[in-house]
């Protein structure tokens, strides 16, 4: 795993009684726990039990972690334990319901693996999207909404010849981040692996 | 350096970020947040070490969920607290045995405080609501909180 001094810190100021390193660490690693929760297609009842009991657990656990930087990988474990958990009560209450001795279905280990490797991307980027100046923020963010250029000009009243290079700036901005060193060169090639090579047996 | 991603890849990489934020409903995120307010830097935690229902669900094959008692051991740097879980009442023990109180605290509803006795056994009836936690203050001087208890 990356070491990642930044998750080290707000787990120790967190642990120390600062809240707003831990309203950091839930900005930062909810939308994990959302997409895990929603891959095992829990209600939104029992996505609320789950979350409270995942981050019960991160805050009991604040002082004793062993391994700070590994955090998201014990935020992905304990949430797909805790839903795991939800859906045995779920089937246990319900004796119409699934067969006797079926179990609920276990996510993949690549899965998980794949959702912590995104989360901290995801982090990372959402981290240096922040840092950049505002009128950069703007356009990126109507840039991603699929808004046309015509729109993005008459809204933010720039011509619209200078979107394309403005863009390509505050693009640039964004990959010289700190936050993202590390991510760009080679976390994303391991994700998504050129093909190179044969693949086996067609 | 060839791998640098080019513009379209990291707009691309943004968007799904941006979204995967966006996709998390305000409740969730205040969920997690106000789970803090748990957070208790004094009393030292005292960690799962044994559950029986662990030793039945492994093996995975009998329902054999009727079994009535359940164990559990809480262990913290200086004591255990050891629990029975019967259809009525919990009962528990300090180890070693010492005078105290003990708290349980449930995430709703008003925390419920019963004595220690000399040998450490203390009993809640009913049973608190799940999940809850118990905050024991040994009269030695320790202070230990349990993780939290779903039954």
């Amino acid at each position: 795993m990356r070491d990642d001094p930044d998750v080290v810190t707000l787990v120790t100021r967190a642990a120390g009684g600062e809240a707003a390193a831990w309203n950091e660490l839930v900005e930062r690693y909810a939308p994990m726990v959302w997409s895990i929760c929603t891959r095992y297609r829990l209600s939104s009842h029992d996505i609320e039990d789950v979350s409270q009991n995942v981050w019960l657990r991160l805050v009991e656990q604040l002082g004793n972690l062993r391994e700070p930087a590994a955090l998201p990988g014990w935020l992905a474990t304990t949430t797909q334990r805790e839903c795991l958990r939800v859906l045995r009560a779920a089937r246990r209450c319900d004796p119409s319901g699934a067969e006797p001795g079926e179990q609920p279905p276990d996510l993949d280990a690549a899965v998980i693996e794949q959702e912590i490797i995104m989360a901290e991307r995801n982090a990372a980027l959402r981290a240096a999207f922040a840092e950049l100046p505002p009128h950069c923020r703007k356009l990126l963010s109507m840039l991603i909404s699929d808004h046309s250029y015509s729109e993005i000009s008459t809204i933010l009243e720039i011509p619209i010849g200078s979107i394309g290079p403005q863009r390509a700036r505050c693009l640039e901005r964004m990959r010289r981040s700190g936050f993202l060193a590390g991510f760009i060169d080679d976390e994303i090639t391991r994700t998504q692996p050129k093909a190179v090579g044969g693949e086996p047996g067609e | 350096m060839s791998d640098r991603w080019d513009d379209g890849r990291l707009l691309a990489a943004l968007r799904e970020a941006i979204r995967a934020r966006q996709a998390v409903p305000a409740e969730f995120i205040e969920t997690g947040r106000n789970v803090y307010a748990w957070h208790n830097i004094d009393a030292e935690l005292a960690q799962l070490t044994y559950d029986s229902s662990h030793d039945r669900a492994e093996g995975a094959s009998v329902r054999s969920e009727t079994a009535s008692i359940r164990a559990l051991t809480f262990t913290s740097a200086h004591l255990s607290i050891e629990l029975e879980v019967t259809e009525d009442a919990l009962l528990g023990q300090i180890i070693p045995p010492q005078e105290g109180t003990i708290e349980a605290q449930t995430r709703a509803g008003p925390a419920t405080v019963t004595e220690v006795d000399q040998v450490g056994c203390f009993s809640f009836d009913p049973v608190p609501a799940s999940p809850f936690r118990l905050h024991c203050r040994a009269a030695e001087g320790t202070d230990a909180v349990t993780g939290w208890i779903t039954l």
